[in-house]
């Protein structure tokens, strides 16, 4: 039985036994033993954290024709305000126009907390339906109706038949897992559920042969590009513009993806993952029910990466001399136009803070133009993570700390203070405790820059040498202004909140 | 009560809590809820707060306990106590707040007990139920202003005469708060008055705790707050006016006499400085003047806004400027006895303008209220149009003032679209302020 066959996907915390509570070494995770990540692990000091809902809806707001209607109380999602920038953005730069997102709330109050929320959301569904004659109406589940019992999943087959809007019903509450990038299997689920069948449209009734081959030889050099809302368009088009140069076509899948248009993806000859702790669910389910093969393997940040991801796409379409020749080219020129920063970097200490693979494959990139590893931060820890910690041991003669963190700042600020590195790249929201702390900062996620594939790396070294350049602000905020810890914090261990498995913190 | 709220503006009781202890000074949160909470208030105060995202220990730096099914299933006080020792140990503030989400409060944990558990080993911690069902972003404010005057407030400190307290402005979710408040004190200590404010850069802990000592409390809204006045009064005796937020001199001018009346202070003195400030507004806008007739900049103009702004900038709109705001909608989820007070008592306007007033939470709805109530456009040769028109609102409302060609500024929440640090609209100077951004945007390709 699949997966998909069930109500609601497992959680990664199962599934992959993925952990969010680690502090090491990256000799130590590469090593043979690797005795490390026990998914068991918790602290006795946590900070607050996002859930699935966030990433969830950052790839919901942004299919067209739809709108969201989160089941929960008031403030589940909103969130959106901030995801509503990179729809507006995301829909001009696709299609020249910019709208906003459409998200709704049933805002559960209390005496429906008490007695259920079903008939709410079903009024809610029904009206949604009338008044904005969507094509899906994508139902998210908060915390408050996993707790009371509301059925989701009840209620969209009840409302079905009478509203015209698909009707996609998803799991995000935010109590049931640790492990954040569950969201994209529970995005996934729905979509693979409900909207990966052939519209009845499409079928000719006297087919024309020659449209037909040619389709086919479309299809064919065709490739999902997964796209889970981790890079922009900007990184879309060049990645788009690599396997065009390959003679391969892209479709890009699921975000910014219009419901009526999500069956292409069954017609593709190779699904490519762009992180591989996003995509293995879904691919693993395309290639089970509708035969697309798919590439889990790489994240093309960085020059190597870049290659060996183009390399693996190449491999299946047998264009290994193609891709070589085209990696040839792309590397000569990034590197005469990296040559002016990377006196820049040389020498230079820095510290990465993002999501699992993006981090490490970060810590690829910034070797590569010259900085020195001081640490690292991934904010989980899943079995696609292994093959990274050894490609980046493989490059360090020295060892360097691995934090396993769904974000914990404090644990950030200890190491920071002790590393005192040159330069600091944190996710999008996790910048403020090294800008505190005086050390250059840079986003490393942000959907409207640039860093994937070679333009992402010469980007990037681009908007580096700017921080380098002048990083007074950063400074001049560690003068005037303090983290919250209480000094002595800083002398103990960074990890000393981390309980293993017996209760005990590791002192 | 409606099936939905569409792209609600504003979030739950449980991220005003967030907000408003992140805004006082030197208080730790500490939240006892689902581990997503904290970054969903983050990243909504990103997008919404003008670019203002936590400060001291808010944000994702917030202790959080971060409950999970475990704790669901089995009560999530042990992982809470936990909590709470770890973030004394480790964490410096002079105050620990414990608030409360959706999950621990469904499953029924009793954080009171734990927190005085806490408060017999004589650490400074005390709590509010703030969970995401019970109300919005606005009513978490007034929840920690309840059990801030219930519960760290000095008992029976004597009144001291002048001295006020001032609230109602929602921190982050009234975008400009530190400007407003700012803007206000000012104003009352022209008066002569000693203001606590809670959140203003001026304020202490220390004040705070001896808020009990106030002759008067003041809030700014007609809404915000108002619980946590009655609060006040029943426990510390201090008597409460509510008055609209003053933006611009009319506003501005009847704040203070209801002020100076209400404390007894000397009526010539109160006049006199009105007189002083309306001097130096008209001195400051005298070389606008021929500009303003240049290019014709009086506008139409629609209003959406919370209870605050949705007063206070008719108001000065319609009185001060003397535009023509003929729509006011208010965004807020309120009752209907709220809805009738607001419409009976705040647009009595000296410029006998009579705008319509729509109660409306769902942005895209709001056009539909403008069609109902403004003559069709039918391809008369002649026709009054709704133009020129101004959209002064939110940034959800950029689409309204697009689809019929208006000016649009963003004050009211979401603001996605400017960067607010201490801007405020309150007072004389803060209607000049105002000037200059609505009329900057109208200019803006000039």
């Amino acid at each position: 039985m699949s997966y998909l066959d069930n109500k609601e996907p497992p959680r990664r915390d199962d599934r992959l036994q993925a952990s969010i509570t680690y502090g090491g070494s990256i000799c130590s995770l590469a090593g043979p033993g690797k005795g490390c990540c026990a998914s068991g692990q918790d602290r006795s000091f946590t900070q607050g954290s996002i859930c699935l809902l966030l990433p969830g809806l950052a790839m919901l707001n942004s299919i067209p024709d739809s709108v969201v209607l989160l089941h929960g109380a008031i403030g589940c999602g909103s969130c959106s305000h901030s995801q509503n920038a990179n729809i507006r953005s995301g829909g001009n730069t696709r299609w020249g126009r910019t709208k906003d997102a459409l998200w709704l709330s049933t805002a559960l109050n209390e005496s429906e907390v008490v007695n259920g929320g079903e008939p709410k959301l079903e009024a809610a569904i029904r009206k949604a339906d009338r008044r904005y004659r969507p094509a899906t109406i994508i139902v998210v589940a908060g915390c408050v109706p996993g707790i009371i019992g509301d059925d989701i999943d009840g209620v969209a087959a009840r409302l079905q038949p009478e509203v015209s809007a698909k009707i996609l019903p998803v799991h995000c509450e935010g109590f049931k897992t640790k492990i954040w990038a569950t969201a994209y299997d529970a995005v996934y689920h729905s979509l693979g559920r409900n909207l990966l069948e052939n519209p009845e449209y499409q079928s000719r009734i006297i087919p024309d042969e020659l449209e037909e081959l040619k389709e086919k030889h479309r299809l064919s050099r065709t490739v999902n590009l997964m796209n889970v809302s981790s890079m922009g368009r900007v990184d879309e088009l060049e990645l788009t513009r690599l396997l065009n140069a390959l003679g391969l076509e892209a479709n890009v899948f699921p975000v910014f993806t219009k419901p009526e248009e999500m069956y292409k993806a069954t017609q593709a000859a190779l699904s490519i993952s762009t992180c591989p702790t996003h995509d293995d669910y879904f691919l693993k389910h395309l290639q089970e029910t509708y035969g697309v093969p798919y590439i889990l393997k790489h994240m093309p940040i960085g020059i190597k990466n870049t290659g060996d991801w183009l390399r693996e796409v190449a491999a299946f379409f047998h264009l290994e001399e193609q891709a070589d020749q085209l990696i040839r080219q792309e590397e000569a020129d990034l590197q005469a136009a990296l040559a002016e920063f990377k006196p820049w970097f040389s020498g230079k200490k820095v510290f990465i803070s993002a999501g699992e693979i993006r981090a490490y494959a970060n810590g690829y990139l910034l070797t590569e133009l010259g900085f020195e590893i001081a640490g690292i931060r991934a904010f989980h820890h899943d079995e696609f993570a292994e093959g990274e910690y050894q490609k980046l041991a493989s490059l360090y003669p020295s060892d360097f700390p691995v934090n396993i963190a769904n974000a914990q700042p404090f644990e950030e600020a200890n190491l920071l203070k002790k590393l005192q590195p040159d330069l600091f790249l944190g996710h999008w929201g996790g910048n403020a405790t090294a800008s505190k702390l005086g050390i250059a900062t840079h986003v490393i996620y942000n959907t409207g820059l640039s860093y994937i594939g070679y333009k992402g790396v010469y980007e990037l070294a681009k908007r580096l040498y700017r921080q380098l350049k002048n990083p007074i602000l950063n400074r001049n905020l560690r003068e005037h202004l303090k983290l919250p810890y209480n000094p002595k914090w800083y002398e103990r261990d960074p990890f000393s909140y981390i309980k293993s498995q017996g209760g005990q913190n590791n002192v | 009560m409606s099936e939905f709220i569409e792209r609600p503006r504003y979030f739950c009781a449980l991220g005003g809590a967030l907000e408003t202890l992140s805004a006082l000074p030197d208080v730790v949160p500490i939240l006892h809820a689902a581990p997503g909470c904290a970054g969903n208030i983050t990243w909504t105060q990103n997008g919404g707060s003008g670019l203002q995202v936590g400060g001291y220990c808010a944000a994702l730096a917030v202790p959080s306990s971060n409950v999970q099914e475990r704790e669901v299933v089995f009560g999530g006080l042990e992982r809470l106590r936990e909590e709470i020792r770890s973030t004394v140990e480790l964490i410096e503030g002079r105050l620990y707040f414990v608030i409360t989400g959706c999950v621990t409060e469904v499953i029924g944990d009793d954080v009171k007990a734990v927190v005085s558990e806490f408060q017999k080993e004589g650490v400074p911690i005390i709590h509010a139920e703030t969970g995401g069902f019970k109300g919005n972003s606005y009513y978490g404010y007034d929840l920690v202003l309840q059990s801030l005057f219930r519960n760290y407030l000095e008992r029976d400190v004597l009144k001291v005469k002048k001295r006020v307290n001032v609230w109602g402005v929602v921190p982050f979710m009234d975008v400009f708060w530190r400007g407003n408040l700012e803007g206000v004190r000012t104003l009352l200590e022209k008066l002569g008055l000693e203001v606590n404010s809670f959140f203003s850069g001026a304020d202490t802990l220390d004040d705070i705790r001896k808020a009990g000592g106030a002759e008067l409390n003041i809030v700014l809204s007609d809404v915000y707050g108002v619980e946590a006045a009655e609060v006040f009064q029943e426990v510390h005796g201090t008597p409460y006016i509510q008055l609209p937020l003053p933006v611009g001199p009319s506003a501005t001018d009847q704040f203070l006499q209801q002020v100076s009346e209400a404390l007894s202070l000397n009526k010539s003195a109160t006049d006199q400085m009105i007189a002083a400030e309306h001097q130096q507004y008209y001195h400051y806008f005298e070389p606008l003047i021929e500009g303003y007739n240049d290019l014709d900049l009086q506008r139409y103009a629609i209003i959406i806004g919370d209870v605050n702004y949705a007063v206070a900038l008719t108001r000065f709109l319609a009185d001060d400027l003397g535009w023509l705001p003929e729509f006011v909608v208010f965004t807020d989820q309120l009752s209907e006895e709220q809805q009738q007070k607001l419409t009976d008592a705040r647009f009595d306007l000296k410029s006998g303008l009579k705008p319509k007033v729509v109660f409306e939470t769902d942005t895209s709805e709001i056009i539909r209220h403008l069609k109902q109530n403004w003559p069709e456009f039918k391809s008369q040769k002649y026709y009054n149009a709704f133009s020129p028109a101004f959209v002064v609102g939110s940034s959800l409302d950029r689409d309204l003032a697009q689809s019929i060609g208006a000016s649009h500024l963003s004050i009211s929440f979401p603001v996605a679209n400017r960067v607010v640090i201490d801007r405020g609209y309150t007072g004389y100077r803060g209607g000049l302020r105002l000037i200059e951004d609505l009329l900057s945007s109208i200019i803006v390709g000039r």
